[in-house]
């Protein structure tokens, strides 16, 4: 139904040849990794395993570790783990070889403002000593799959937020990096860039390994892989399909005229979890284990005529469900009684 | 003035906007920000105003509010004239900014009061007012926490809160929900759409688009130019097919069905499953309709299927460069 990047279907995506068939598969491995900011712990001992090429969307709310986790990931911060393998490399050795082979677009725009698009992309040639050819046809491409090209004189500064984005990820796949992290790229940008900016990673997704966090959930549904974090530590890792499968809850809709009045009075029944009005229905969520069945769900909902329902139906999970599932078994725990190597797994709920 | 539908407000439509800007506009130089903006929000709805970043909304927010002086144009704000009053305008609404404004180092409470004492607020009424806030807002746990210490959650409805305290009738919302978790987020919205049930007038901006459907009007700006400005429906209505809608019927009952469903008018498909029809709108002849075919057949199963938000804008944007 919803496709970013063209009226394509997605899928799963193909085994095309890669544009860098002689370089190794990305492999990240980490045990253990942690990071503090002081007092502040904002990585509380991720384990995780990523490789091949794709693209990893890495989500969870503000504060779970996003920023923190890309950024380690590209050797900038120093970090303790009993295991942090990227490229081949020990993030927490001499991390300058490696940073060679990762594209990294960080949340803020950071390019040269004041010098222009093709400026920028060739401060970044020779700061990667890439070769001039390489660099010519390369900056090519890249400017014309960003339909930058008008722009090359334009001072990075007065491109539009969309622009400014699409240059920052140009720049990082100047030099064909193995490794592309980006932190929110699209977060803010208008929703035809959004669109662009993904398909310009869709094409990069053969011949690199991709990680981003993102807050959309139409692109998380578009990732290969999502880890979700909170806390500092991954709760969760799969395929979005995968992740779906776990998520033991049933999802429906109500419509009718007063989708509001039709999500309290869905909330009234015993089984419901949680119903909330978007538009003209009321999204109704039931947990598995105390559904009494579609059928009978179905039934009762349709019966809630004082609220003016005309109709419901059963719905397949989405990528809101996935994430509400995954955000609401998080515990929450008053910073006082907070424990450092805890894994909040066993605190009880709080709602 | 049409009144939205769908949102369940119980606000007469012969109010009157209680915000009300006209041909707003905001000069830097030589560079247009907000370019002859005007728009209405009438009383009790939730408004949402959406736009990228640099699209002018931030400094439509900033002006509608008193903290910035337009270039040309007027806004009047529950009675109030901004330009003339922008001070006053400002003790007169809730406002929660993009970063919530909680001072670190003081616990929630002693945020509480401190706010409370700006607003002129204190004893018996603040005591009231915020125990019925904490627990509306499940915040109870939480007072005495440093505020730096919340998660993002629990702060943005510690913002919320505090934005209401002292009642006012209109809440300007600057992208709540940005960095709170999915869960969150829906909580959030519900506690949005409680107070517009309660009367409260809620211009709420955001970058998810989705969001759109908790609202009763959506106005999208673009390069400092309102491009869309109509109810959730009207946008799905103007600038996609509108609803697909799928039943599926045993046999038997096909015929039947589509001779119903044919008085909609409109594209009408047979398949091998049921009926498929496409509607603009779900307006009540079309439920209507459907009802009177769905208890025909009772084992009809119903699917509908709507565009995306997203590709609506996405829809938007691309007539209004093509300049239709």
């Amino acid at each position: 139904m919803t496709d970013l990047a063209s009226g394509k279907s997605p899928g799963p995506h193909p085994e095309e040849a890669a544009e860098e068939s002689a370089a190794p598969e990305a492999l990240i491995r980490l045990r253990g990794l942690r990071k503090r900011y002081g007092r502040r712990i904002a990585l509380n001992g991720i384990d995780l395993t990523l490789e091949g090429r794709q693209i990893v969307g890495i989500v969870g709310p503000d504060g779970a570790g996003k920023t923190t986790l890309i950024r380690s990931l590209a050797g900038l911060l120093e970090i303790e783990a009993e295991e942090a393998t990227a490229l081949g490399h020990d993030l927490r050795g001499d991390v300058t070889a490696y940073k060679a082979h990762v594209g990294y677009v960080p949340q803020a725009f950071s390019l040269h403002r004041d010098l222009s698009v093709m400026e920028n992309l060739r401060f970044t040639a020779r700061l990667q000593r890439l070769p001039p050819q390489d660099f010519t046809q390369r900056s090519k491409e890249l400017l014309a799959r960003t339909g930058l090209t008008p722009f090359v004189d334009r001072p990075a500064g007065a491109l539009s937020g969309g622009m400014k984005q699409k240059l920052a990820v140009a720049n990082a796949l100047l030099f064909r990096p193995q490794l592309l992290l980006l932190d929110e790229p699209t977060a803010g940008v208008d929703v035809m860039a959004r669109a662009e900016i993904w398909a310009m990673l869709e094409r990069e997704r053969a011949a690199a390994l991709i990680i981003m966090s993102t807050s959309y959930l139409d692109e998380a549904e578009h990732c290969d892989q999502l880890v979700y974090l909170d806390g500092g530590r991954v709760v969760a890792t799969g395929t979005p399909a995968a992740l779906r499968a776990g998520v033991a809850i049933e999802l429906y809709r109500a419509w009718g005229d007063n989708p509001r009045g039709i999500a309290q009075a869905a909330r009234q029944l015993a089984y419901v979890d949680g119903a909330r009005a978007t538009g003209r229905f009321a999204r109704v969520e039931v947990r598995r284990q105390t559904t009494p069945g579609a059928a009978r769900v179905l039934h009762d909902l349709r019966a809630l005529h004082g609220a003016g329902v005309r109709f419901a139906e059963a719905r397949p999970l989405d990528m809101e469900s996935v994430l509400l599932a995954l955000a609401s078994s998080r515990a929450w725990q008053p910073a006082s009684t907070q424990r450092e190597a805890g894994n909040g797994k066993d605190a009880g709920r709080s709602r | 003035m049409q009144r939205p539908t769908g949102a369940g407000i119980d606000v007469t439509p012969t109010a009157g906007p209680i915000i009300r800007a006209a041909g707003l506009t905001k000069r830097f130089g030589d560079f247009t920000a907000v370019d002859n903006l005007s728009i209405e929000v009438q009383p009790g709805t939730i408004f949402a105003f959406l736009g990228a970043n640099g699209s002018g909304k931030s400094t439509t927010i900033r002006m509608l509010i008193g903290l910035l002086q337009p270039t040309a144009g007027s806004i009047e704000v529950d009675g109030i004239d901004v330009i003339q009053h922008p001070r006053k305008v400002r003790d007169h609404i809730g406002y929660m900014g993009q970063k919530v404004s909680l001072y670190a180092g003081l616990s929630l409470r002693e945020n509480v009061d401190f706010y409370a004492g700006l607003y002129g607020l204190t004893g018996e009424q603040l005591q009231q007012r915020w125990g019925a806030l904490r627990e509306r807002f499940s915040l109870g746990d939480t007072e005495d926490e440093k505020s730096e210490d919340l998660p993002a959650g629990i702060r943005q409805r510690a913002g919320l809160a505090l934005s209401t305290l002292h009642q006012p009738r209109v809440l300007f919302l600057d992208e709540p929900t940005a960095g709170v978790d999915v869960y969150n987020r829906g909580l959030f919205w519900e506690l949005i759409q409680d107070e517009a049930h309660a009367g409260v007038t809620v211009f709420v901006t955001t970058h998810f688009l989705e969001e759109t459907d908790y609202c009763d009007w959506a106005c999208f700006i673009d390069a400092g130019r309102v491009i869309a400005n109509d109810t959730p429906e009207q946008l799905r209505r103007r600038y996609s097919v509108g609803y697909r809608v799928e039943l599926t019927l045993p046999a038997g009952h096909h015929d039947r069905c589509a001779a119903v469903l044919s008085a909609i008018g409109g594209p009408l498909t047979r398949t091998v499953n049921g009926v498929q029809i496409t509607v603009p709108t779900l307006e009540p002849r079309v439920l209507d309709t459907l009802e009177v075919a769905t208890t025909a057949c009772p084992e009809a199963q119903v699917h509908i299927e709507q565009a995306e938000m997203t590709d609506i804008f996405r829809r938007v944007l691309t007539e209004t460069a093509k300049g239709t």
